[in-house]
């Protein structure tokens, strides 16, 4: 049983077309990786799964919800859906802590004290439990990453969107965020990443896919998608990205 | 079924919710706002006062204390009054506030520490004491000379006194309408060969001396305006008056449909070119909920317009225009505007001459015979007629009323015999043919009549008013240390790098200054200085604690006297927000300019 | 030390005459400055001044007309403030330390600008009398000048010595605050005023007769030091206990409401009212609080909280249009906001403790002070308001703040919105408002606003002008917090979204709080115009600080006119109003550093 479901997903921002028909199903606890030029609409497409964009036609269903204007779909996916931006989005007026546990309190209407036991666990998973009470500009970019996978785990989502993680991050903090994917992606968790790290590609996915101008140019296992490419635009990528 | 499940749904729709809660938004302002106007419409009628315009075609019982109209034959009048005293500080006021500000600015950022310390200490004085405590001390400190009745009468070259300040001027003679018109016209030919010289330098490249040509264009065409030439200028008051002809023909329902039309004309062009941006083949004609939006808002006002056009208040609109019984006396409509242009810049201008005091105490003079008719020809001296001056202690005084212009008499307004005529009102209508357009002249003390109180004499150099001197000296220091404030920081803003490279390429401090920092420094300020500018006509509304009579002063006058405190309000509303639009609308145009320049 | 005073001479040397240019600013400068300083100092001496006109009449600059009888309210109020400080300097205390040689650094630097202006102050000065005529007096003796000028510089010698002596003893910046008030205190009970005397024949004795200063004035102020003391130490004590700090900020909020209402009312309270009407609804609405606090985290009670929140919004809606008590709608009020925040926090033993203790405080002072603020006033002054003088002028002040803030915040966020209508609807009151000036918009609440209300309601002018100015300065307010609202990056209402808060969530716990610190300077520099504005209501003739100095002494003040003293009373004015603006302005810039390093 596929978790999400999109069929034929268009979306414009004025004159100009981000999405051209996008159709594609995930099933639990699959992690798909998607890449592309930028420009290609492949974060569009994420955050129209999260509702951060509307599609304008076409179809999206979430673990059996379909994503319309009805608020209480809205509310009901994007509680299960937790969302990974590339610059880190942590709130700069709250501690780490506070960073986490806000969602669980206010939207889950969690007691405080288990959202903070929860906070404290996860903030171990990642591995960065002795920085629960700074502000997230006392911390690097990488460690700032980890507290956002952290905030967004803390609602106890099903699905994990990645948008562009690790981007706006120095190279030698880039692993310490891959290897907290890594272990999330080994948990189970279901996982659409948009990145350009091909090596994360080739380890974890089940999926990998190319998105060029709007549309879904390749779909593939890593293992073929990166020694036996059948699209020529999948070549010239590749060719350009390694 | 599906649909019908997704329609039955509304209210958990994010579309729906959104524009019912705006909805609901708007019914609930515009209810709240019916409901002060129910509670306006029942309170008024129980005082009796009802809501009207008619006050401002109504000569007002009061005097004005400075300005262009001292006793005003109407409330629009009047208001003029206090709309062009208002200009008076706010034109001056900007222009030595710039000047101030900017030196204050550069000082505070002086190496030099005496220089840098001083301008700070004046900066931190003048910036933490309310501007209004400031206007009363200058207030005060003028009022604290010594009473203008202990100096004697005659000339002075500068003069202070409790009565104000006086100082030697170019006074305004009749000409000197057509002398500036002249000079500005004379400067727009200037640009013109310049600009003519430099295309030929740019086509032939030879050296056309575009500079040399332009400036000798200048003088020589000063100098023959300033021996009579400047009279080429009244075929600027001879086309007035046949737009004024023509626009008398102009019946008040052209204009109502002409501002409607426009509107349409401009809601449809804006629509359609907005709806054709949305068609191309890309977007297929998605629109969003904004896009909807802007289209219905661009049909709701076009109709607002057009409605309000054809309700009174646009018939009201429209007879302001065309000149109807308020606008007439005042001469605020469209035909005797220009009417007016004819008469101040027509080749020999046109004065209405009033009766002024020849003996003291004189109130009014009820004329006995004429002197002379028209057509005649007068110079300055000459016995106008012969009256009785009423408001003397021997009543009925036989006085002569004398010429003060010469020229040629074109009617004369009073024909009857034997009504008295009050000081201040036209008697007759002179074309000036003579006279300079400006005369110098230092400030005299005279004394009033044959009373013990002495003035500074009308049209004698330049005299200041405690309150024009004190809310003028107010606002500029004021604004002046607001704005150093903005110079500052948009020097500061330029960045080192900057200075450096300029430096690097030899040039001095003062040239470093004006060629590189300022330029950029300029782009930086613009927006914030024309704040201050904005805040600077605003804070000239304070005139009325020191009774200047600016447009505040003269409108809580007109309400004491008419009761009408609304329409007044409204009246000040609308001025203020124009003002404030216009200087906005120019800071931005200067703005675009320059930030085209820079790309 | 020679190697010193070389090294300075050469610093000024560079800095004053680097070139010819420079050379001629400093001296043109140093020559237009000196002018003034001596101009100044001849305005202030010359004996047409009467400085007494000042001096004597500090109660009306306070209070006005306010009743002698009912003083007490006023020291209360002053004391009250002084203890909150106390305690709020003391739970604050900084842990910064100062060495003493910089206090004499302060004095010898003070010293020097003594001596400086002893030396240049003029030794005549002119002022022009009544009929014209320069009249010239000596004001600055040459005996008087050496007794200042060998005292001083002997003690300035003695400071740069202590100042080089490299004294190893240092204090708490925060204790010193005490040496500033412990002076003027002290003072009090030693020095004579002069004061103004009839003799027999009415005529003023001349000169002033000093006398020592009123027990009415210096007892209070002594106690409130003494209280101010205490109160510093309890400070002290209770420093590490955090929740106090928050109280404490919550009481300052509260104070100037309990201020003003006591000043304002000598409630006339019906006790059989508040027996039979406020008591019971108060404890009716404390058991429902209490009920709603213990009990709505249990997880049966818990599904049906949305009903119980509808119950309670539909039942204040209708409160608010059925006719029951004043205080019953208040509460209803209340208790809606209150019950659509406890399920977050009443999650613990002591989430729950501290929620009733707030409930219950903030009943009572509903409950006090609508009680207080319906009765009629026990006050009863000649003249038409019971405010006057400087305590107006807090009021407007304070007041003014406290109700267009929230209002600007709401402009602020309108304009912002996405929502079409309601943007264009707040930025159209708030370019209205702010084009217009804000004498204008006061001459609107004294004439124009009784015509927009129903008919038989009146309000004192007062408030006419706080609601004014709430939409007045709210406008500005308005404008700087939209400054803070589009510095937010678009990725804060992104990450807001992802993790599914609501709109009203977003705005209150991210957006806002950011918005607003990011805006806290211009927003205390707001602040300070419209303190500086408050002036402006001495031209709708309210009795302010300014009306007080420019007008009101001129004729009321007892027991001889000041007539023609007008400049010594607005230079009085305008350096009381420069203070508070100028202490105000730099301790923002100080809070504004502090904010700047700790949090980003």
């Amino acid at each position: 049983m596929s978790i999400i479901q999109a069929k034929d997903v268009k979306k414009w921002f004025g004159d100009f077309q981000a999405l051209k028909g996008i159709s594609m199903e995930i099933a639990e606890g699959e992690v798909l990786v998607i890449c592309g030029p930028s420009g290609s609409g492949k974060s569009t497409f994420i955050r129209c799964i999260n509702r951060l964009e509307q599609h304008q036609d076409g179809e999206i269903i979430v673990d059996g919800t379909e994503l319309t204007n009805d608020l209480k779909n809205i509310e009901t996916i994007r509680a299960e859906v937790g969302m990974v931006f590339q610059s880190f989005n942590l709130f700069p007026h709250l501690t780490v802590m506070q960073n986490i546990t806000l969602a669980p309190i206010w939207v889950r209407k969690k007691s405080r004290s288990d959202s903070e036991e929860k906070a404290m666990e996860l903030l171990n998973r990642v591995g960065i439990p002795e920085q629960a009470d700074k502000y997230p500009g006392q911390l690097s970019g990488g460690q700032q990453q980890r507290v956002a996978i952290a905030r967004a785990l803390a609602m106890d989502p099903k699905i994990m969107l990645f948008d562009e993680p690790t981007s706006a991050l120095d190279p030698e903090m880039i692993k310490e965020v891959l290897d907290a994917m890594k272990e999330l992606a080994k948990s189970g968790m279901t996982m659409i990443v948009v990145t350009h790290e091909m090596g994360f590609a080739k380890e974890v996915a089940d999926r990998v896919m190319l998105f060029d101008e709007g549309m879904m140019v390749e779909e593939n296992t890593p293992d073929e998608f990166f020694d036996n490419p059948k699209n020529d635009r999948t070549k010239l990528f590749l060719s350009q990205i390694l | 079924m599906k649909n019908a499940i997704k329609y039955f749904l509304f209210f958990r729709n994010v579309v729906f919710l959104k524009w019912a809660f705006q909805v609901i938004f708007l019914f609930g302002i515009l209810s709240i706002i019916w409901n002060y106007i129910q509670n306006a419409i029942v309170n008024l009628a129980d005082t009796n006062i009802a809501f009207s315009w008619g006050w401002l075609g109504e000569t007002p019982g009061v005097s004005v204390a400075e300005g262009m109209y001292t006793l005003p034959n109407s409330g629009l009048q009047m208001i003029q009054t206090g709309m062009v005293n208002m200009f008076r500080i706010t034109v001056t006021g900007i222009f030595a506030a710039t000047v101030l500000g900017t030196f204050l600015g550069i000082a505070r950022l002086s190496s030099n520490y005496i220089v840098e310390k001083s301008s700070t200490g004046l900066l931190e004085v003048v910036r933490n004491v309310p501007l209004l405590v400031q206007i009363y001390f200058f207030q005060a400190f003028v009022l604290s000379f010594p009473r203008l009745e202990v100096f004697d009468t005659g000339e002075y070259f500068f003069h202070a006194s409790a009565k104000g300040i006086a100082f030697p001027w170019f006074n305004r003679g009749p000409n000197s309408y057509l002398l500036m018109v002249y000079a500005l016209l004379v400067l727009y030919i200037a640009n013109k060969i310049y600009k003519w010289r430099v295309e030929i330098l740019e086509r032939e490249g030879r050296d056309t001396k575009p500079f040399l040509w332009s400036v000798g264009t200048l003088i020589t065409l000063l100098v023959i305006g300033w021996y009579g030439g400047f009279r080429a200028a009244g075929v600027v008051g001879f086309l007035a008056g046949y737009i004024s002809m023509g626009l008398e023909a102009v019946p008040a329902i052209v204009y109502q449909m002409l501002i409607s039309g426009t509107a349409i004309y401009i809601g449809f062009k804006a629509t359609k070119k907005f709806i054709d941006s949305k068609k191309s083949e890309e977007a297929q004609g998605i629109y969003s909920d904004d896009d909807y939006f802007k289209i219905i808002l661009n049909v709701v006002v076009v109709l607002l317009v057009v409605l309000i056009m054809f309700s009174s208040i646009g018939a009201g609109f429209a007879g302001f225009l065309v000149g109807d019984e308020i606008t007439f006396k005042a001469d605020w409509g469209l035909p005797q505007l220009f009417h007016g242009i004819e008469n101040k810049l027509h080749w020999y201008p046109s004065i209405d001459v009033e009766v002024v005091a020849e003996i003291e105490g004189m109130k009014k003079a009820e004329i006995i015979n004429w002197e002379i008719k028209p057509g005649d020809k007068i110079i300055q001296g000459d016995v106008i007629a012969t009256a009785y001056a009423t408001g003397t202690k021997i009543d009925k005084q036989e006085v002569e009323l004398i010429a003060l212009e010469t020229g040629t008499v074109e009617s004369l307004l009073v024909e009857e015999k034997g009504i008295a005529i009050k000081l201040g009102t036209p008697y007759y209508e002179l074309e000036v043919t003579d006279g300079d357009p400006f005369i110098f002249s230092k400030p005299k003390i005279e004394q009033v009549g044959t009373t013990k109180f002495q003035r500074y004499a009308k049209g004698h150099g330049k005299s200041l008013s405690v309150g024009y001197f004190a809310i003028w000296l107010g606002v500029v220091l004021y604004t002046a240390i607001f704005i150093s404030e903005v110079v500052r920081a948009g020097i500061m803003a330029v960045s080192k790098g900057q200075s450096e490279a300029g430096m690097s390429l030899g040039l001095r401090r003062g040239a470093l200054l004006r060629l590189v920092v300022l330029p950029q420094a300029i782009r930086v300020m613009l927006p914030p200085m024309g704040n201050q500018y904005l805040n600077l006509a605003k804070n000239t509304s304070l005139g009325i604690a020191v009774a200047y009579p600016e447009i505040v002063a003269v409108g809580q006058t007109l309400y004491n006297q008419e009761g009408q405190t609304l329409p007044v309000f409204l009246i000040w509303m609308m001025f203020y927000s124009s003002v404030s639009l216009t200087i906005s609308s120019i800071i931005n145009y200067y703005n675009r300019k320059m930030k085209i320049v820079e790309r | 030390m020679v190697a010193v005073i070389k090294k300075n001479a050469k610093a000024l040397q560079e800095s004053l005459f680097s070139s010819v240019g420079s050379s001629v600013l400093t001296i043109g400068t140093t020559y237009l400055v000196l002018n003034f300083f001596r101009g100044m100092f001849g305005f202030v001496m010359s004996s047409d001044k009467d400085w007494l006109a000042v001096l004597n009449n500090m109660q009306l600059y306070m209070v006005q007309a306010y009743p002698e009888s009912d003083f007490i309210r006023v020291w209360v109020s002053v004391g009250l403030t002084f203890v909150f400080s106390g305690i709020s300097i003391g739970l604050w205390r900084s842990e910064d330390r100062s060495n003493v040689s910089s206090i004499f650094d302060t004095f010898f630097k003070i010293g020097l600008g003594v001596l400086f202006f002893t030396i240049v102050a003029p030794t005549f000065t002119s002022y022009m009398g009544n009929d014209g005529s320069v009249i010239t007096e000596e004001i600055f003796s040459r005996s008087t000048r050496l007794g200042i000028l060998i005292p001083t510089l002997i003690a300035t010698v003695a400071f740069f010595g202590l100042k080089n002596m490299k004294i190893n003893f240092s204090y708490n910046n925060s204790d010193v605050v005490f040496l500033y008030l412990f002076i003027p205190v002290a003072l009090l009970w030693f020095v004579k005023l002069p004061v103004i005397q009839l003799d027999q024949n009415k005529e003023r004795i001349m000169p002033d007769p000093l006398m020592p200063i009123a027990n009415t004035t210096k007892i209070p102020w002594s106690v409130i030091f003494v209280m101010f003391l205490i109160a510093y130490f309890i400070g002290i004590y209770f420093k590490d206990v955090k929740r106090l700090k928050n109280v404490m900020s919550i009481s300052w909020f509260l104070l100037p409401l309990l201020i003003f209402s006591w000043i304002f009312k000598k409630p006339q309270i019906d006790m059989g009212e508040v027996l039979t009407g406020d008591i019971p609804i108060f404890f009716i609405f404390f058991i429902i609080g209490l009920v709603t606090v213990l009990f709505i985290n249990n997880p049966i009670v818990k599904k049906y909280y949305s009903i119980y929140l509808g119950i309670i919004l539909v039942g204040t809606i209708a409160g608010i249009f059925i006719g029951i008590p004043m205080l019953a709608k208040a509460c209803l009020l209340l208790l809606s906001l209150f019950s659509m925040v406890v399920p977050a926090v009443s999650t613990s033993d002591q989430g729950k403790r501290s929620l009733i203790i707030i409930w219950f405080v903030a009943l009572v002072t509903l409950t006090f002070l609508l009680r207080g603020g319906a009765s009629e006033t026990g006050i009863v002054v000649p003249g038409s308001s019971i405010f006057g003088g400087f305590s107006l002028t807090w009021l407007l002040a304070i007041f003014g703040t406290y109700v267009s803030f929230p209002l600007g915040v709401l402009l602020a966020l309108g304009r912002n919105s996405k929502l079409p209508i309601v943007r264009i609807i707040c930025t159209g009151i708030i370019e209205l408002v702010r084009s217009v000036p804000y004498i204008t918009w006061l001459f609107f609440a004294s004439v124009t606003l009784a015509v927009f209300l129903p008919a038989g309601v009146e309000f004192n002018l007062i408030v006419r002008v706080l609601m004014v100015t709430a939409f007045f300065s709210g406008a500005y307010f308005a404008e700087n917090i939209r400054g803070g609202l589009q510095s937010i990056p678009k990725g804060q209402y992104e990450a807001a979204d992802a993790i599914g808060m609501s709109p009203f969530q977003k705005t209150g716990l991210i957006v806002l709080p950011q918005a607003l610190r990011a805006v806290i300077p211009t927003l205390v520099s707001s602040a300070i115009t419209a303190f500086k504005d408050s002036s402006l209501v001495t031209i709708i003739g309210l009795f302010d600080f300014l009306t007080i100095g420019k007008t009101v002494i001129d004729n009321q003040s007892v027991p001889v006119n000041f007539v023609g003293h007008q400049r010594e009373n607005l230079i009085f004015v305008a350096v009381v109003y420069w203070i508070f603006t100028f202490t105000l302005s730099r301790r923002s810039m100080k809070v504004e550093k502090r904010l700047g390093l700790g949090e980003r």
